[in-house]
């Protein structure tokens, strides 16, 4: 109950940043964005045929009434349909949004949860050999340019200089096999970048913890190692974890499967952005940049109630 | 004490205590020696830094290390010697042979774990029960240490607590496997004064009941002077002087220890004069003099203590022994 009232109170609260949020992105979409008008004109357009094609695309309405409009198509989920292709926005976005999670998910939970486990096993070591051998791992996982990373993987595994197994790009998808096939290139890549950051991240956490008195408290109380780590220290250090996977996951879902998909050519919905960024598809940017700050709104209401379930410290008052 | 025909509980021998620090190693303990008798509580008293929480650790092997590091030395506690134990043998040692509390009742408990899914976890550590006697016992151990409604206090967490019910938390974790003995790390110190007398009371009160013996690792003398049958008293890692409780109170011989008596405040004095201090600081521990650590601060130093260090000799009567070359007799 208490944590439902959080919730719709939190939502209502989170309103006003979305308006905050569309309301910018509209603006500089508006002032800076592309113009279709001359686009769809010929050579030397007259002035009739500019207006027209300007009543046409609506772009002779006043701002705000332009503004209203998009967050009407924001309530309705309806943005009508691509400049570029003619296909409904809500379209695309159902036929899409599944890949780019499909696409994303192993390697995110996988690169936390590996990350989550080295950083234990380097933590447990601390400054011994096997620490020492993660955090080097880590740091040359963090050096190395994601764009190398997707290269050197592609050569290694989908090429005839390497193993040849996978397929290079694309996103011809009927069975399981074919998703595993389609994701293994992608998703070792992605690991292998987050895993250095992530690794390193939460072995300071864990570390730190370490040194807390009550660890030393458990300790004396004959606590095995093994569970004074899973338990007390893991649990303990959940908030910077949580908060950590947490606000990354926005951020993955729209800049990390718009790089991962345009270089293996998977038709994500980060494929689609970019296309829209390049061509100037309005009313796909609109939508995209909408839904994208719904998805911080809501992540931020996630987070907050997942800190009270490790913290009972935590008030959701 | 009469403690000739009885058999020390624990028996610490030449113990040596370093950390490796940047400068060089530091000796936080140097070659102590003490004995604990069953049923027996003695207090360790010096100012911060002379190892006093340092030797309480040890005995339990707490210390950080590296870098800490047990140079020489034994611990013989129950017929075993703790130094010559695995670590896994010394995990089942702790909290149910030997126990331990903290100076910190703030910190000291787990902040997201309830005080009985703590108490809980101990229980079951060291005693094969089921969740539910676990918890029973649980609830048994905060009745007996004075938490009022233990039933549900059980599922609060530490942070609804005040520190004074904290600590007697931790007094009925410590006591809960039935420990031999018990080391209390200043556990008053971090509590309000009248709590303080309330919680001291209490853990007497139930070393009585649980027939252990206590070490008593503190500053505070008044403590010391009600709780405690023997005391040592130690400086820059030394002991220099070991009494029972009501000579050392009456006829403290060496200077250091006459030093702390004199610097308590009375209330009932009649003439309020300037309360004395010893003068001077405590040598850095990576710079020790070779004679008496406490002879640059010392009135009745002589050449002596600056050359040779004087040892603790035990007098086998009293158990009183006293490391000082002129003591104040």
């Amino acid at each position: 109950m208490e944590v439902l009232q959080y919730a719709i109170r939190k939502l209502l609260g989170g309103i006003p940043l979305v308006l905050g949020v569309t309301f910018i992105s509209f603006l500089l979409m508006v002032y800076f964005g592309p113009d279709k008008t001359y686009e769809l004109l010929g050579k030397n357009p007259t002035q009739e045929q500019i207006d027209e094609i300007r009543h046409e695309l609506g772009y002779d309405k006043p701002f705000m009434v332009r503004y209203g409009e998009y967050l009407k198509q924001m309530a309705t989920l309806d943005f009508g349909a691509s400049d570029s292709t003619g296909e409904p926005v809500s379209k695309v976005l159902a036929r899409t949004v599944p890949i780019s999670l499909a696409l994303i998910t192993p390697g995110f939970i996988l690169g936390n949860v590996l990350g989550i486990l080295l950083a234990l096993i380097a933590a447990y070591h601390r400054s011994g050999p096997i620490d020492k051998y993660i955090m080097g791992f880590s740091v040359v996982g963090m050096s190395i340019s994601f764009l190398i990373v997707v290269i050197a993987f592609q050569i290694i595994f989908s090429s005839s200089y390497g193993l040849n197994a996978f397929p290079v790009r694309g996103w011809n998808v009927h069975s399981f096999s074919d998703y595993l096939r389609y994701i293994t290139v992608p998703t070792l890549a992605t690991i292998f970048v987050a895993l250095g950051y992530n690794t390193r991240f939460y072995r300071a956490v864990l570390v730190e913890e370490m040194t807390r008195d009550h660890v030393r408290t458990a300790k004396a109380f004959g606590t095995r190692p093994g569970k004074l780590l899973y338990k007390n220290i893991l649990k303990n250090s959940m908030i910077p974890i949580i908060t950590r996977i947490m606000f990354s996951i926005p951020l993955v879902v729209v800049s990390g499967s718009l790089i991962i998909e345009s270089y293996f050519g998977i038709p994500g919905i980060g494929k689609v952005t970019y296309d829209a960024i390049t061509t100037g598809d309005q009313p796909i940017l609109k939508a995209v940049v909408g839904l994208t700050a719904v998805l911080f709104v809501i992540t931020l209401l996630i987070t907050d109630i997942l800190y009270r379930v490790v913290d009972p410290r935590v008030s959701l008052k | 004490m009469s403690s000739e025909n009885k058999t020390p509980l624990l028996s610490v021998r030449n113990l040596v205590v370093e950390f490796s620090t940047r400068y060089g190693p530091v000796r936080a303990v140097d070659d102590i020696s003490f004995d604990v008798y069953p049923n027996e509580t003695v207090g360790i008293v010096g100012e911060s830094g002379c190892g006093k929480t340092v030797t309480g650790l040890t005995l339990l092997q707490l210390i950080p290390m590296p870098p800490g590091r047990i140079v020489q030395g034994s611990i013989n506690f129950d017929g075993r010697d703790l130094t010559k134990l695995s670590e896994k043998e010394m995990q089942e040692m702790r909290g149910s042979d030997i126990s331990m509390i903290f100076q910190e009742p703030m910190t000291a408990l787990n902040p997201v774990f309830s005080v009985g899914n703590q108490m809980i976890d101990v229980l079951r550590r060291h005693k094969n029960l089921t969740r539910r006697q676990a918890r029973e016992l649980a609830i048994n151990m905060l009745d007996t240490v004075g938490i009022p409604a233990p039933r549900k206090r059980i599922d609060e967490y530490p942070h609804q607590m005040s520190g004074g019910m904290r600590q007697r938390v931790m007094i009925a974790m410590a006591l809960s496997c039935g420990p031999k003995l018990l080391i209390a790390d200043e556990p008053t110190t971090a509590l309000d004064v009248t709590t303080q007398a309330q919680v001291m009371e209490q853990i007497v009160k139930l070393q009585d009941e649980f027939h252990m013996s206590m070490i008593l690792v503190t500053h505070d003398l008044g403590v010391v002077a009600e709780s405690c049958d023997r005391a040592i008293v130690m400086y820059c890692g030394n002991i220099i002087e070991t009494a029972a409780i009501d000579d050392l109170f009456h006829k403290p011989q060496h200077p250091y220890t006459r030093g702390l008596l004199d610097s308590i405040p009375r209330i009932r004095e009649e003439r309020i004069t300037e309360l004395p201090i010893i003068r001077g600081m405590v040598p850095d521990l990576l710079h020790l003099p070779d004679g008496c650590r406490f002879a640059d601060r010392c009135p009745r130093a002589t050449d002596e203590c600056r050359q040779d260090k004087p040892v603790v000799n035990i007098d086998p009567v009293t158990g009183n022994g006293v490391a000082c070359y002129h003591p104040m007799g």
